[in-house]
Parts: structure tokens; sequence; C-alpha cells
């Protein structure tokens, strides 16, 4: 049982990919497909730029797989590698896609806010819950893309301080301090 | 919440990022299969191209011929081609410029012979006495 999990640990497929073993390459992205693409569309907020920019780390983990060294968890190298591809996305940008706009991708972009049905006739009425939640959301979408990464790889990924530093390449004060800026940016859009 | 998260967060706050991120609509599911087709492609793609390459920077004539591609825009780059003046485009300048002096040649030349003789100097004598 124990040589089961051990044979096909993330490090054990990764050392497997490094000798180049299709299918160690196919077990592996099975297994981390829905974590990647979701994470890719947290950072990316579109369908297709989450697709390339996800496959586009598994790519980086087969070339680069021999230079895993074991240090620290697989999950967290590929977090890294796979955060640096969604951030080089987001800076270079596609002005060509801005330009024509697709479907799929207005659905995408449009906020939360947008899609909620509009507020009853009664000016005293609160926000529902979901709504609120969908301000906040927004509103982490208008935070740096260091800041909106460090609250992503937190909360939704469950990384610790000390992962997501090592993620970011940047000191762990750092995220506690990109953590901290960005409940004070929800605190602001909370206030009345 | 596991005790390595060291984060500074009230309980409070650590809930608040916690609703936020799971109030997050969800991505439109892609289909996996597609998905790892069109993965596989891609790696495929990028194998060969990496392959023809380390090919290609296997051959020694290959690697010559670079760095001598290489050299040559170096050396380029750094000593780019004197401009030197243009000899030829001043003497026409010149020329140009005494245009008339050429077109009476033979007059300037008699002149010359002239003046060697003294002749010109001493015209107002010559016609003085004439006279």
């Amino acid at each position: 049982m124990t040589d089961d999990r051990e044979a096909t640990s993330d490090e054990t497929l990764c050392r497997r990919i490094a000798a180049r073993d299709d299918a160690a390459f196919d077990v592996l992205v099975a297994r981390y497909q829905a974590r990647a693409y979701r994470l890719a569309w947290s950072l990316l907020r579109d369908v297709e730029d989450a697709r390339d920019a996800s496959q586009e780390a598994f790519i980086r983990i087969w070339e680069a797989a021999e230079r895993f060294r074991g240090d620290a968890r697989f999950s967290t190298w590929f977090y890294r590698i796979l955060v640096n591809v969604c951030l080089d996305h987001k800076r270079r940008g596609r002005w060509w896609t801005r330009l024509v706009s697709r479907d799929t991708d207005r659905e995408g972009d449009e906020s939360l806010v947008e899609r909620q049905p509009a507020p009853g006739p009664d000016p005293g009425d609160h926000a529902s819950e979901a709504q609120t939640m969908a301000r906040l959301w927004t509103a982490v979408h208008q935070l740096s893309a260091q800041q909106r990464a460090a609250v992503i790889l937190y909360a939704q990924e469950h990384l610790s301080t000390a992962e997501i530093a090592d993620v970011l390449k940047v000191a762990e004060p750092t995220v506690r301090v990109h953590l901290h800026r960005a409940v004070a940016a929800l605190r602001k859009e909370l206030a009345p | 919440m596991t005790a390595e998260r060291r984060d500074d967060l009230t309980d409070a706050e650590r809930d608040l990022l916690a609703r936020v991120v799971a109030a997050a609509p969800p991505p439109p599911e892609p289909r996996w299969g597609e998905y790892r087709a069109e993965l596989r492609a891609r790696l495929d793609a990028r194998r060969s191209i990496g392959s023809r390459l380390r090919r290609w920077w296997a051959r020694p004539a290959s690697i010559a011929l670079s760095f001598a591609v290489a050299t040559a825009l170096l050396l380029f780059t750094l000593h780019p081609v004197e401009r030197r003046p243009d000899f030829a485009a001043l003497d026409e300048a010149m020329l140009g410029a005494r245009l008339d002096l050429l077109e009476h040649y033979h007059l300037v030349e008699r002149l010359d012979l002239l003046e060697n003789f003294e002749v010109i100097r001493r015209l107002d004598d010559v016609v003085s006495r004439e006279g």
C-alpha cells in the first residue's frame, strides 16, 4: 500500500517525467488539470487564457522536470510555475483579443454584480449576502496581481504563507502584508 | 487552519477571505479529454522543435556558421564602416564654381602668358605711346 502511494506520489511522477515517461506525465496532468485550470482562471478571468496558461505550465513541467530538486513539495513548485505563467500572461496582455470580443469571454469577464438581478424598488432593501460577496470578489480582482495571487493561493488553494512566499518568490512578511492589504480593501468595500 | 499559516489575520478576516473566494463563480469547465489532447499536441510540437534545434546545433558546420554570423554582426555593430569625405564630389563642386573660367580657358591662358611678359602691367604706357 505504502509502496503504491510512493510509486504514484507527485515527486515520484516528476522523477519519472524527468526520465521522459509519457505515462507519468499523463497521470500528473490528470491529477492537477482541474486545480491548475481553476487557479489560472481565478487569476486571469478568461477561459481561453486559463486553458492556455495551465497547459503551458504542464509543458514547462515536462521541460524542467529534471531540475525539480525535491526541496519543496511538488505542488508548491507547480504552483510557482503556473502563477509565473499567469502573471507573465497578464503582463503581456493579449491586445488583439481585446479588439475582438468573444461571446464566451464576455460571459466570463462579466462581473457577478452585473449578473445579479436588479435591486428591488425599495431603496431600503439590503443587498443579499450573495450580492455582497460578488461585490467583494470583484474587489479582489482590483487588487494588484501579486496581492490577488496571494489571496487566491491562501483562501482557495489553502497554502501556508511560507508556501505562498515560495510560490511568489517574495519574503513571508510580504505575503502577510499582501493579505492585510487585501482584507483592508475588502473591508473598505463593505463599509456603507 | 494549520499552525504553519502564520498570517496575523483574525478569525473574522480569515473567514471573510474564505467566504469571498467561495462565492467566486466556478470557471466554465472544459472538456478534459479535449484539453489533454490539445496539451499533448502542444507538447509534441514543442518536443519536435526542441529536437530539431538540438540536432541542428549538434552539427559542427552549424555551430561554425552561427559563430561566423554572430561575429560578423558583432564586428559590424562595434566598428561601423568609417564615413570618409567624398573627394570626387568635392572636386566636382569646385569645378562647378569655376565653370566660367573653364569656358574661356583659352583667354585665361593668354592673359597668364601676357602677365609673364609684363605686358599687362605696362599696357597704359603702350596705349599712351601709341596715342
